[in-house]
């Protein structure tokens, strides 16, 4: 029997290690590098629940300084669980957020955010089998299992009482079905007022109009349910610090053009993650400033995050939550790189702070270029242009399709995907699994479809 | 049967018939849309003819299963199937949705797969019901009616809109009277048979709909076709479109009394109101009238009506399906079956593939159902009769 917030608790035990860690990251490194033999092929009862963080903290096969950067990113995140686990003994209204948005006019108000979908990843600290035993938990109560594994992974936590319960949950209409219904049953169970983020199929003038139109209504919906106004000079703070957090990301986006990349992509995708979880936090922003730092160094000196980079890989859709080490496994192995991909790139717009309105105008733009959001929300040319414009300007050896299973809209414009790639003369692995749940297809299948492509097409 | 029944029937299982060549030879357009949230009022106003998007005649997937994957649902399936066969050459436009994330993508593949309808167009619905979410249908129906007075090189006019809104509130206001007439216990008309008057009037001009549905109702007045023992069924689903799985349910014994379906109560539910801004008017109709649930902030309001109409048409049993892979339908599947749950009203959950037979599996299932809401109700009589002396054992 499970405790109220068991897995919420270990996780931020385990993230307190890593602060610890992060005192000495030449130690850290150092010692992930000797301990592969003992957690690096595969899960123990040994290494459980310390495997995940450092098959995240990329094995010993991430760069020290990097490491650093890593660590500030998941000390903001271990106060945000922290703050959410103890909202309502401090008295302070928790508010739900879907992943699709971000949470500054929540943080605006006092008011503490939690991203109700965190699991899908940290659930993997817990053990490998945890997200799979959350998911079965959603299905036996009757959610319907051609459900997204991610949104049905949130409902059984909460089932389990793994999530702290809300007093208001904020959702989109975005990007697919399975969010539509999902926070439909999610409002049903929780009893808790929700608002919606009724995302406009186009990016145009008229959209963006209705957009900012909902973003002022949700305003008004925070302020009739928490019954205070809103700060403007704290979200004028925030949104400060999320500009310069962009931009830092949109600077390395664009640096991994040069052959050799200077970053690899999970990096990029860890501090997305970690934005989406924390925003506004000094940390995060400071941990994007190294990581920029870092990698523009890099670009300056011509070297690349691996020695000899021989394959140009274009990541598309999320990467697997199971098995980020994936990334730094493909460095490792062929020397392949991914340089681009659909979560971790960064196109957000800057905001304009020189006015409430212009704040509120701007971030609802920003909301609709939000990571698969941006994508998702309307026909597919915001999805292939996208892919069009990576595997051209970033130099693609080939494109690793991570396909999930629950992704129908996905999945019904594949014939144009593959298309694309026939067109551009370049090679494509689909992969048929699901990125949260790994008994679609385990560690073990995902390398060996991997290392099969690349043998297949000549690219190692 | 019936005369006008028989016509019906003959006209529902066809995907053209007289009525649409008439109107094309006499010069008027036909229009395919996809959604009950799209305004037929505006195409009726343009001079066309809207015409319901449907996959009956359609054998097979075969080809449509070349563009959507196995996870994508039968009805987008069976309609790209019957596009690249050119079968839905015949409109001259299609107005697309984004009801949900299959249709929404029938939209890119008919565009990518270069089909030859001269006018596409996607019609945007927000997923919410609130002021602002009808101001933005408002501009969306405006948007919709520039885009065709530029295809077709004309004007609509407040004056022809409004007509178009009359027409469709006399369609309406016969739909509702021929519904209201399941509320007696001598039930008039069989849901199939109301499905097929569904299907009929959704591909023909509004004119003869109205001729149709004026001559149904002198028609029905006085009939039944409930028996003994039969059980009052409220029915809930997408789209829906196969007569014979309709009647597969009455013969195991239901009677549909009452419904929540895209080519039901959804179809007809509500006037568009008279002011003098046509559009702001049609707005406020086809977003506020009872949801479907892709509208994320209303499925109270759907529970609520499901409740009402138990009340008011006598309902014993529930049936809710969902095709498969329709997340929408199976969320509200889950909300449905708990909240019934509470108070033990007896609601079964079905999942069918569109035209996909199985009626062995469902039969059993829901002769299952009903033997169980059977012994429900004799239990309960029992359990009346009994008075204050019945004990539980």
């Amino acid at each position: 029997m499970l405790k109220p917030l068991e897995y919420l608790s270990l996780i931020q035990r385990r993230l307190w290690l890593i602060k610890v860690m992060g005192f000495f990251p030449r130690l850290t490194w150092l010692g992930m590098q000797l301990a592969r033999p003992l957690y690096v092929d595969h899960e123990t009862s040994l290494n459980r629940t310390l495997r995940y963080g450092m098959m995240t903290l990329g094995a010993g096969k991430l760069p020290p300084e990097e490491i650093t950067t890593y660590v500030m990113g998941f000390n903001a995140m271990r106060r945000n669980f922290k703050q959410a686990m103890n909202a309502r003994k401090d008295g302070v209204p928790l508010v739900w957020v879907q992943w699709i948005l971000s949470s500054e006019i929540i943080a605006a108000f006092g008011a503490r955010a939690l991203n109700a979908e965190l699991l899908n990843v940290f659930g993997n600290v817990v053990s490998a089998a945890t997200p799979s035993e959350l998911i079965a938990e959603a299905e036996s109560i009757g959610v319907p299992v051609e459900y997204c594994s991610a949104l049905k992974l949130s409902i059984g936590a909460y089932v389990l009482g793994q999530t702290p319960e809300p007093d208001l949950i904020v959702r989109a209409s975005q990007p697919c079905d399975t969010s539509i219904s999902s926070y439909q049953i999610m409002e049903y169970l929780t009893g808790a007022p929700a608002f919606t983020f009724d995302a406009p199929y186009w990016k145009d003038g008229p959209s963006f109009e209705y957009y900012e139109q909902v973003m002022w209504d949700f305003i008004a919906f925070m302020e009739h349910h928490l019954g205070r106004q809103i700060d403007w000079d704290r979200l004028r703070e925030i949104i400060t610090r999320v500009n310069e957090f962009n931009f830092y990301l949109h600077e390395v986006t664009e640096m991994m053009r040069a052959r050799p990349s200077p970053c690899s992509m999970i990096t990029l995708l860890m501090q997305w993650v970690m934005r989406e979880i924390t925003i506004g936090d000094p940390e995060i922003t400071a941990s994007a400033r190294e990581v920029y730092k870092i990698v523009k160094d890099r670009f300056e000196k011509g070297v690349g995050v691996v020695k000899k980079e021989k394959i140009r890989v274009i990541w598309w859709n999320p990467p697997f939550a199971f098995f980020t080490y994936v990334f730094k496994w493909m460095e490792h192995e062929f020397g392949a790189v991914v340089v681009n991909d659909f979560i971790g790139q960064c196109q957000m717009p800057q905001i304009d702070t020189s006015s409430n309105e212009t704040m509120v105008r701007d971030l609802a733009k920003s909301h609709l270029y939000l990571a698969m959001g941006r994508q998702c929300h309307g026909p597919v040319e915001y999805i292939t242009d996208e892919l069009k414009r990576a595997l051209e300007s970033f130099n693609a050896d080939c494109l690793i399709f991570a396909g999930h299973n629950g992704c129908q809209h996905g999945w019904a414009v594949g014939r144009i995907f593959k298309d694309i790639c026939k067109k551009a003369k370049i090679p494509a692995l689909i992969l048929n699994a699901d990125i949260m749940d790994q008994r679609h297809m385990p560690e073990k299948e995902i390398k060996r479809e991997i290392t099969e492509f690349f043998r297949s097409t000549g690219l190692a | 049967m019936m005369k006008t029944l028989e016509t019906v029937r003959q006209l529902a299982v066809t995907t053209q018939n007289e009525y649409l060549a008439s109107a094309k030879a006499s010069g008027r357009r036909i229009m395919g849309y996809f959604c009950a949230y799209i305004p037929e009022e505006i195409i009726h106003a343009a001079g066309c003819v809207p015409y319901r998007m449907r996959a009956v005649q359609s054998p097979n997937t075969t080809l449509g299963d070349t563009w959507f994957s196995s996870i994508n649902c039968t009805f987008v399936r069976h309609i790209f199937d019957k596009a690249l066969r050119h079968e839905f050459d015949f409109l001259d436009g299609i107005v697309f949705s984004n009801g949900c994330d299959h249709l929404r993508r029938v939209y890119d593949n008919w565009r990518y797969a270069g089909l030859s309808n001269p006018f596409l167009h996607m019609f945007v619905t927000p997923h919410v019901i609130n002021d602002s979410a009808v101001r933005q249908y408002r501009h969306e129906c405006l948007a919709f009616k520039e885009s065709l007075e530029r295809h077709l090189g004309i004007v609509i006019s407040e004056q022809a809109l409004q007509d178009s809104i009359r027409w469709y509130n006399r369609k309406r206001t016969l739909l509702k009277e021929i519904y209201e007439l399941r509320k007696s216990k001598a039930i008039p008309i069989k849901g199939s048979e109301l499905l097929a008057v569904m299907l009929s009037i959704t591909a023909m001009p509004v004119e003869n709909a109205v001729e149709i549905l004026e001559r149904l109702l002198s028609e029905t007045t006085g009939r039944d076709v409930s028996s003994r023992g039969d059980i009052r069924v409220f029915l809930a689903a997408g789209h829906m479109e196969e007569i014979d799985h309709l009647e597969l349910l009455e013969g195991c014994g239901a009677v549909i009394a009452g419904d929540n379906l895209c080519m039901g109560l959804r179809h007809f539910d509500g006037l568009v109101g008279d002011g003098d801004d046509a559009l702001a008017s049609i707005a406020d109709r086809y977003l506020r009238h009872i949801s479907c649930p892709r509208m994320i902030n209303d499925f109270q309001r759907r529970l609520d009506h499901v409740k009402q109409v138990c009340k008011d048409y006598a309902i014993e049993a529930v049936i809710l399906e969902k095709m498969k892979f329709c997340d929408l339908w199976g969320g509200e599947a889950f909300i449905w079956r708990n909240e019934f749950k509470k108070t033990g009203f007896p609601i079964l959950v079905l999942e069918r593939e569109l035209h996909g037979g199985s009626t062995g599996q469902i039969r059993t299932r829901v002769q299952a159902f009903f033997e169980q809401v059977r012994n429900r109700q004799v239990h309960d009589e029992f359990v009346q009769a009994a008075g204050k002396n019945y004990r539980l054992k």
